[in-house]
């Protein structure tokens, strides 16, 4: 409301700086115009009269400018005599006027109504942050929290706070990043330390990197019971293709396990794929499937792009069957990483371009994903 | 909703705009007093709402309201205070707007100070200015709308282009934009005057002040340019001849000539059609500037945001203000009567010579700076026209005009004698041959031109006092009645003085910064000295460092005179971070009016790093020059002349009235 009648007061204020001075009716036609020009030239006369009294012009110098500017001056004199005056008109007055009353709020208001936007509120960032959490978007409440840690970078809770949310919306090296500060500023806890291995990890597709691994380390030797720690370390001996290390470790973290603890059978279905061999295919069982169910979404994220790399890596060093690549292609397509299937596809295309029945196989479920292939 | 107040703000200035371009116009042409009337208060009604307009988007920037599209694109809630302020122009849209805040401050100074004017020229102008105001408000209503709001505002923006994260932000473009769109209302003075058929010595002498405001602050807007361009793109030259620089230069040009060209007209009632032509041209140019600038014809840090829409726009505008006034022109240039006349040796025929320089100078830079575009555009071959083009063009041109600058204040009106003004110039000529003699005994001959451009310098300066001193015949009538005489002097007589001395303090500057510069670039390592003209200077090292909005990479240097520590100086290289954006800041340390000048360049890994070393002897001096000229021009708007016929004081308007009544 207050804004319509600023706008109405704006739309006035400029209607009257038109009517008013049109308004002034009987304002005596004073000040001639000539005036203006005669005052100059007068002032030049005047001028030239100090200069001389000065000595900074020649008498005869001083003349010659006076006869010259008394010419203008008389000029001047006898075209504001002859100036042709009108007398206000009352036709130009009302065209004036109703310019001024209605042209001008119409064409305001017409083009504000094209252009502008009544409705939408000022959005300060203050304002946007320190509004009531409730029915905020996450990223609102996200940037709030950041803006926090900005301004007090020294707060470990909130980086604890951060942390996860980051890593549950895609965000791996940001939460690796806060869980570190979280561990910087309140000193090592095993469970931040594991979650910031599992972070990192996801950051770099599924492997277990030194830092990954160090931080594992940590919460290991912290808390030595823990099984997600070592589950990881497990899978990093097995990346490192420290397959007799990892089958020890794997079957340790499975020594008095209990049996329906959600991540034992993943733990044997590693196993299994590292005493058969590299070759085998490493595909998930059912019990995996079911397994990882009950992980927490993350845990199976990391769990199937630990599978999808580590297939990634052996197709494109030693190659594979058809089966194999369509399965990676599939992978990354429920995965959401159109881009990397189309890779896969054409790094299939170019293995099996010698062998047509393979490579229409290929081709087959590559329109079935609906890739392009091109 | 404050932004939406300053959207309608802007509407309705547009709306007002309409009014004024027709009302006060017919008033003029009819005479009707009442119609005329409406001008001044509308033109300061105008004002207030553009004010409010670039209030509201002030407002949005500061509080980072990334609701409106203008401040998503250009600004970042992490950036300093200051810079989310300077943001509001540092960007197209905003940059319009501000464009459009002046044109219509100059309507409102002429509404409120015009008072000295005869109300049909007032009306006319202010109606001409509004013409001016409504094409470009059209302008940012049509194509580049600041307001434009976002459905979904993200909750961060775009960032400020980093090259113009810089205090140099906060005044270059304000000035040079007073400057620049100052000349609109010496246009629209000349537009009203043909209209009306009121091309007179009186017309000139109204004019003035408004030419004196405007040139001064495009003066101190180049300059302040200059310095920025100095110091942040870390390259050490203080003038490229980059089209977008020419863009402001030649308005300078053409507005320095209408400056004198204009004191004829005052004087002697001559010059009067070329007066008017250059008042079109001047803003012509800062028009043409502009869409050059803005049209994305020329790519620079100044075009901001590139759109052909935009550019067929402004290429309308231009059009249709410079083909008006020029057709305007061609029918009432033959009704003008000739003035008053005068021998080729006079102080007239020395200020046309200026003009002729001026000009030829102006269309040098013009050819310079178009010539590459339209070879472009007809044949798509590309060449670049760079110094040399300038220097070989522009400096023979300066040459003859500054040789002749001490001569044009001391010839007389009408006709002069040139011995006689000889004569009153020994001084300055012994001074400049013994200051050129100096800089030969001290460099030898391996530098033939410079000793000489530091005698012009010393003789356009010398020249200048000399002016003043013999003028008053300070020598023979003693120093006491000399000061008094000095004082006595009319503002616009010291404003000469003053400008031209500047004029030879930029000269001076120019000549020994670029003739006697020295010059390293290395790649040195922490602990390695270089030499500079007799400065020994020390990388001790660099290290990262985090801004708010940038992170940087900082050298540390130590300079030293002869093992005496001169002053330590941290340049650095940044990337700020929203644009992934690199830029260089020089390390500058000033010893009287010289400077060193460190700038880092590339690293090498291992600590080494590519560093740039100058020592560019009085170089100040080239700014300080502009300062003292648009100082000049302070003085000159001081003359109390000029406020003839304005309104005086109660006590005085009595005694005052019958006169004018007369």
């Amino acid at each position: 409301m207050i804004f319509w009648i600023l706008l109405a007061l704006m739309t006035g204020v400029a209607a009257l700086s038109v009517l008013v001075p049109l308004a002034r009716a009987g304002q005596p036609a004073s000040g001639s115009t000539g005036g203006a020009d005669e005052a100059v030239y007068k002032e030049q006369l005047t001028a030239i009269d100090t200069e001389l009294e000065r000595g900074l012009i020649e008498p005869d110098a001083a003349e010659a400018a006076r006869t010259e500017i008394a010419r203008r001056l008389l000029a001047a004199h006898d075209k504001s005599e002859q100036r042709f005056r009108m007398r206000t008109s009352g036709l130009r007055m009302k065209t004036a006027q109703a310019f001024a009353l209605a042209a001008l709020p119409l064409v305001a208001l017409a083009t504000y109504f094209t252009l502008g936007s009544p409705d939408e509120p000022d959005q300060p960032l203050i304002a946007r942050l320190i509004a009531p959490a409730e029915g905020q978007s996450v990223d609102v409440l996200i940037a709030r929290v950041e803006r926090h840690l900005a301004e007090n970078p020294e707060d470990g809770q909130g980086w604890e706070v951060i942390a996860p949310v980051y890593l549950s919306r895609g965000q791996p090296e940001a939460s690796a990043r806060a869980y570190a500060n979280a561990i910087r500023i309140l000193g090592p806890r095993p469970d931040w330390l594991t979650d910031m291995g599992e972070a990192l990890t996801m950051a770099n597709q599924g492997l277990v990197t030194a830092n990954a691994r160090q931080a594992f380390e940590r919460a290991a030797s912290m808390e030595p019971t823990a099984v997600k720690p070592r589950f990881f370390l497990a899978i990093a001996l097995g990346q490192e293709g420290n397959t007799q290390a990892a089958v020890q470790a794997w079957e340790s973290l499975l020594e008095g396990a209990d049996e329906t603890a959600p991540w034992v059978a993943a733990a044997k279905q590693q196993l299994a794929g590292l005493q058969q061999g590299e070759n085998a295919l490493r595909g998930p069982s059912q019990q995996d499937i079911e397994a990882t169910q009950e992980m927490s979404a993350e845990d199976r994220q990391e769990m199937i792009r630990g599978m999808v790399s580590g297939l990634a890596e052996r197709l494109s060093q030693e190659g594979g069957s058809a089966a194999e690549w369509n399965r990676l292609m599939q992978a990354y397509v429920v995965l959401g990483e159109r881009q990397k299937a189309e890779e896969t596809l054409a790094a299939a295309q170019a293995a099996y371009a010698e062998n047509p029945a393979d490579l229409s196989l290929i081709k087959d479920t590559a329109s079935a994903l609906g890739l392009s292939g091109s | 909703m404050i932004v939406e107040l300053g959207h309608y703000a802007l509407v309705l200035a547009f709306a007002l705009t309409l009014v004024q371009c027709f009302l006060p116009l017919w008033g003029a042409l009819t005479g009707d007093d009442r119609l005329m009337a409406v001008a001044p208060p509308v033109s300061v009604t105008l004002f207030m709402l553009i004010m409010i307009s670039f209030v509201a988007l002030t407002i949005a920037y500061l509080t980072s309201d990334f609701s409106v599209l203008n401040v998503v694109q250009n600004s970042h809630s992490a950036k300093p205070f200051i810079y989310k302020f300077t943001g509001v122009w540092g960007n197209h849209e905003g940059s319009m707007l501000l464009w459009v805040l002046i044109l219509v401050f100059f309507g409102a100074l002429v509404g409120v100070f015009g008072g000295n004017l005869p109300k049909d020229l007032k009306a006319a102008t202010l109606a001409v200015q509004a013409w001016v105001t409504g094409g470009f408000i059209l302008f940012l209503l049509a194509t580049s709308n600041p307001f434009a709001r976002v459905a979904n505002p993200p909750l961060e923006g775009a960032d400020l282009n980093p090259i113009l994260q810089d205090i140099g932000l906060a005044i270059h473009p304000p000035l040079l934009y007073v400057g620049y769109v100052g000349f609109s209302i010496t246009f629209s003075f000349a537009v009203a005057a043909l209209i009306l058929g009121r091309t007179d010595a009186a017309w000139a002498r109204w004019v003035r002040p408004w030419t004196l405001l405007a040139w001064c602050f495009l003066t101190l807007g180049i300059a302040m340019g200059s310095y920025w361009a100095y110091y942040e793109l870390g390259w050490g030259g203080w003038w490229f001849w980059d089209p977008v620089e020419n863009a402001s230069f030649m308005p300078w040009l053409a507005g320095t000539a209408l400056l004198h060209s204009a004191i004829v007209m005052e004087k002697r009632e001559a010059l009067k059609i070329w007066t008017v032509l250059l008042a079109i041209f001047t803003f012509s140019l800062s028009l043409l500037g502009t869409f050059l600038v803005r049209s994305g014809v020329l790519t620079s840090v100044h075009a901001f945001a590139t759109d052909p829409a935009r550019g067929v726009f402004i290429l309308g505008l231009l059009v249709f203000f410079i083909g008006g006034s020029l057709a305007l022109y061609a029918w009432r240039a033959p009704m003008l009567k000739q003035g008053g006349l005068f021998a080729p040796i006079s102080r007239e025929g020395g200020l046309v010579l200026n003009n002729l320089f001026l000009t030829a100078a102006c269309a040098a830079v013009f050819v310079g700076t178009l010539y590459p575009l339209a070879l472009d555009a007809v044949t798509g071959e590309k060449i670049s026209v760079g110094a040399p083009f300038f220097n070989l063009t522009f400096g023979p041109l300066m040459i003859p005009l500054l040789l002749a600058v001490p001569f044009g204040p001391i010839l007389a009106w009408k006709r002069g004698d040139l011995l006689a003004a000889s004569q009153r110039l020994y001084v300055a000529f012994g001074l400049a041959l013994v200051f050129t003699l100096f800089t030969f005994w001290l460099w030898g001959m391996e530098k033939v031109l410079a000793p000489l451009g530091v005698g012009l310098a010393v003789w356009v300066m010398a020249g200048a006092v000399s002016e003043i001193v013999t003028r008053v015949k300070f020598f023979e009538i003693g120093p006491k009645r000399g000061f008094a005489r000095l004082v006595g002097l009319p503002g616009s007589a010291w404003g000469t003085v003053v400008a031209h001395f500047g004029v030879g303090v930029t000269v001076l500057g120019i000549v020994t910064a670029s003739a006697f510069q020295e010059e390293r670039i290395e790649t040195m390592r922490p602990g390695d000295t270089v030499e500079v003209s007799g400065y020994q200077v020390t990388f001790d090292g660099a290290a990262p460092r985090r801004g708010p909005n940038y992170v940087e990479e900082v050298g540390h240097f130590t300079i030293r005179q002869g093992g005496v520590l001169v002053t330590e100086l941290d340049p650095s290289k940044r990337v700020y971070t929203a644009r992934q954006m690199p830029t260089t800041e020089a390390g500058i340390h000033t010893i009287g009016f010289s400077q060193i000048y460190l700038s880092m360049g590339e690293s090498r890994g291992d600590g080494a790093i590519d560093v740039r070393v100058y020592f560019k002897p009085l170089i100040t001096l080239i700014w300080i020059g502009c300062v003292i000229m648009s100082l000049g021009a302070v003085f000159s708007m001081a003359d109390r002349r000029l406020r003839i016929g304005a309104p005086k004081p109660a006590s005085r308007r009595k005694t005052a009235q019958p006169a004018a009544a007369e």
